[in-house]
């Protein structure tokens, strides 16, 4: 393998896959980048076997070739490279790479490419389009529910199920749930329903792209894996198995008291009140008071107190619907909502302090989100 | 306006309630506490047994070294419940600032009366003495630290084999002159560990304490030096403290014979894990951190802490917890002496509730209706099938 490369686009390219290396695994080959020429450009994939990535970049190929490249010695390589391009020169018979840019000459020992995981090219013909912008935002929005507990490998994961033109997304980690649904342009007539890792969803987030890009996504029969292709990437991520919970259940069908309020007020409160309970049992009170009568303006009261450091309360201004109730919620769960609601306003739907809260984004019916209070006693 | 602070104890408490409860003891050398051949140590001991030389936390074998005629008398704590609850009550009529220390020790804020403080306290001694037969002594000063020296103080002088019934008074403004002469070890805070420290660098005497800069004194014992130096010079301004906040709830044992056998460990861990769980729900409080502590056969002393992932009062968790510090240290299979569990990170009993875990509710019912049961009917009328003790 002989090529050139621009130090830019195999910097960007690395940074892309290196998330999916898995440096601590008994399979070494694991902890290395698979290099190779691909049509006129080189490919470059890493897997940690539940995840892989790979991204192609524009090359000068002299002559063809792959090898697997350790990855954070190479990363940290071209990184600091002088050069505007990088030839990198293979020795098949040693498995050494020759790498050169400007005045730097290294030598890097690689592993057989026979060693790597096979790579499987998809057929993403019957591929579902994605919007990258709406879709990065519904990974976004629930995510972070998930669990991060391995005892539950289900919860982990973020259920996808598309139905004809609609698409859901829901992930819950046994206190809180996020459901977020979409609707596609274009019908599709198999259905899908997956649990896909959290962790590879976030991970396509972030190198998906943005603007006018789409994404597809494929579930190909029988092979329990999803694959993602984006603009010059492709992620491909191996699905949980399992039944997810039925999360309709949980989501209450009614309220007695519906509180709306200023995102961006009670986000703010939310963030101050975490300062003192962040070190005691991260509980914030949130007391609902019930106008008197229906003129008179109502609020909400946000508190939060610590045996070391000291106690916090801010009031913030609300249109309270129903009955008055104190309410204590893990103020971390309440601001990871508020800060991927994007409507002005907010409503909070309780019935009781023992009793799910609701939090919907005020015109966005797409997006529904409940948190299990803290309860005394 | 200086405050009238007065601090009350009750003479060796434990030996004079067991010589109201059999007279024959009057007089003689006795100690309360347990018998020499399983570990006991001496609890209290009567002012007979203390001319020769015995004290209280003594191994009792050692204090029968000492005074080989001394009677071993098994402590009736409920007698000495009782007892103390009387003379508390006495205290509280006075006034509501009282603050309990112990069964048989209180401080008292009387600022507010009209009498002097000796006058009140020499009052109660009284009342104590003619209503339950019990002799008390009586500190008298401005602040909780001189008072309590002041008690320690007039304990100490008085006559060898008799009951102090003391009143010790450091008038307003003669604090640092009382306390210069006094060696450090009278000082609160300052355990053998400081006491060694602070001789080290020539200090013996409370006034060479003071005669420190407070700067001095912090660069070298930290936030601990600070304390010292101002209770040194006699300055102490915590109020009186009606009800005191818990920290921490723990409960330990020591085993009649050192233990290896990790079993009989877990099971001994688990009693203790239920008694401390049942504590803190009596108390309504849940707790943060879970900690173990350990004595070896050589007395090396550790504890081992950890974080629950939110705060519990179920027995359930508190052990899982304390089960898997025990694991990680006892893999050696060394001997153990005394084994102890607590649970600190106090606060209200707030739990993150959850969409399907319903077996931790019910598990949460249960203790709750086994808390009920053996309130009613006695410790230990029902436990958990698993946990049961043979």
């Amino acid at each position: 393998m002989k090529i050139t490369v621009l130090q830019e686009n195999l910097a960007r390219g690395l940074g892309i896959v290196s998330r999916a290396v898995s440096p601590r695994s008994t399979l070494p080959v694991l902890a290395n980048i698979l290099i190779a020429t691909d049509e006129g450009r080189v490919r470059l994939s890493a897997t940690n076997l539940e995840l892989g990535i790979t991204a192609w970049i524009p090359a000068k190929v002299e002559e063809e070739g792959t090898t697997t490249v350790p990855s954070r010695t190479f990363s940290d390589l071209v990184n600091t490279l002088p050069g505007a391009q990088v030839l990198l020169d293979l020795d098949g018979e040693t498995q050494t790479l020759n790498i050169k840019s400007g005045a730097s000459v290294n030598d890097v020992k690689c592993i057989d490419a026979e060693d790597f995981p096979p790579l499987t090219t998809p057929d993403m013909e019957d591929a579902i389009q994605l919007n990258v912008v709406d879709f990065k935002e519904m990974i976004h929005q629930v995510a972070f529910a998930a669990s991060s507990d391995e005892a539950r490998p289900v919860l982990m994961g973020v259920l996808l199920t598309v139905t004809n033109d609609q698409i859901i997304m829901a992930s819950a980690d046994g206190f809180r749930l996020s459901v977020r649904k979409a609707t596609l342009s274009v019908p599709i007539e198999k259905s899908i329903n997956a649990i896909i890792p959290a962790r590879a969803l976030s991970e396509l987030a972030r190198i998906a792209g943005d603007g006018t890009d789409m994404i597809s996504m494929t579930v190909p029969d029988g092979r329990g894996q999803v694959v993602f292709r984006v603009k010059d990437a492709e992620l491909v991520s191996q699905l949980i198995e399992g039944t997810f919970p039925d999360y309709e259940q949980i989501i209450p069908r009614s309220h007695k008291s519906r509180t709306i309020v200023s995102t961006a007020s009670l986000l703010k409160a939310c963030k101050q009140a975490e300062i003192f309970a962040r070190d005691g049992t991260n509980v914030a009170r949130l007391e609902i008071k019930a106008s008197e009568d229906d003129m008179a303006p109502s609020e909400i009261e946000i508190s939060a107190q610590s045996e070391e450091t000291g106690s916090n309360e801010t009031i913030v201004e609300a249109t309270v619907d129903g009955i008055g109730l104190l309410i204590a919620f893990n103020v971390k769960f309440l601001r990871e909502v508020l800060e991927i609601i994007k409507t002005p306003n907010v409503a909070i739907e309780t019935s009781a302090p023992n009793a799910p809260g609701v939090i919907r984004p005020i015109g966005d019916d797409d997006f529904t989100h409940v948190i299990m209070p803290m309860h005394l006693g | 306006m200086p405050r009238k602070i007065i601090h009350l104890d009750l003479d060796a408490f434990f030996c004079a309630v067991e010589e109201l409860h059999d007279p024959s003891l009057r007089g003689k050398a006795f100690a309360v506490g347990g018998k020499p051949n399983q570990r006991g140590v001496v609890a209290s001991c009567s002012y007979a047994a203390r001319a020769h030389g015995v004290r209280s936390a003594m191994p009792m074998g050692h204090a029968l070294a000492l005074c080989p005629e001394m009677r071993i008398i098994p402590a009736k704590h409920h007698l000495y419940g009782e007892a103390s609850k009387k003379v508390m009550a006495y205290l509280h009529n006075i006034t509501p600032l009282v603050e309990q220390i112990s069964v048989d020790e209180a401080f008292l804020d009387v600022s507010d009366l009209p009498n002097a403080a000796e006058k009140i306290g020499g009052r109660l001694q009284a009342q104590i003495k003619d209503e339950t037969g019990l002799s008390a002594s009586v500190g008298v000063a401005t602040n909780k630290l001189i008072a309590k020296i002041a008690n320690d103080v007039g304990k100490k002088s008085a006559k060898y084999g008799k009951s102090p019934f003391a009143i010790t008074v450091v008038p307003a403004g003669e604090e640092a002159e009382f306390l210069f002469p006094l060696p450090v070890e009278m000082l609160w805070g300052v355990g053998p560990k400081t006491a060694e420290k602070l001789a080290e660098r020539g200090i013996y005497t409370i006034g060479e304490i003071a005669k420190q800069s407070e700067k001095k004194m912090t660069r070298q014992f930290g936030k601990h030096g600070l304390d010292l130096s101002r209770h040194a010079r006699g300055i102490d301004i915590r109020p009186i403290e009606t009800e005191r906040e818990t920290k921490s709830i723990s409960q330990e044992t020591t085993f009649l014979h050192d233990v290896s056998d990790n079993a009989k460990l877990q099971k001994t861990l688990h009693a203790l894990t239920r008694k401390v769980a049942r504590r803190l729900r009596k108390a309504e409080l849940a707790g943060k951190t879970v900690k173990l502590k350990i004595r070896w056969s050589n007395f090396e002393t550790i504890t081992r802490q950890k974080t629950l992932p939110s705060i519990s009062d179920s027995e359930a968790e508190i052990f899982d917890a304390v089960q898997s510090l025990l694991e990680k240290l006892h893999s050696s299979g060394k001997s153990v002496r005394l084994i102890g569990v607590g649970v600190s990170g106090l606060g209200p009993p707030l739990r993150q509730l959850s969409f399907w875990e319903e077996g931790a509710e019910k598990s949460r019912e249960l203790e709750k209706v086994l808390d009920n049961l053996n309130e009613r009917f006695g410790k230990n009328t029902i436990q958990r099938g698993n946990f049961t003790e043979n």
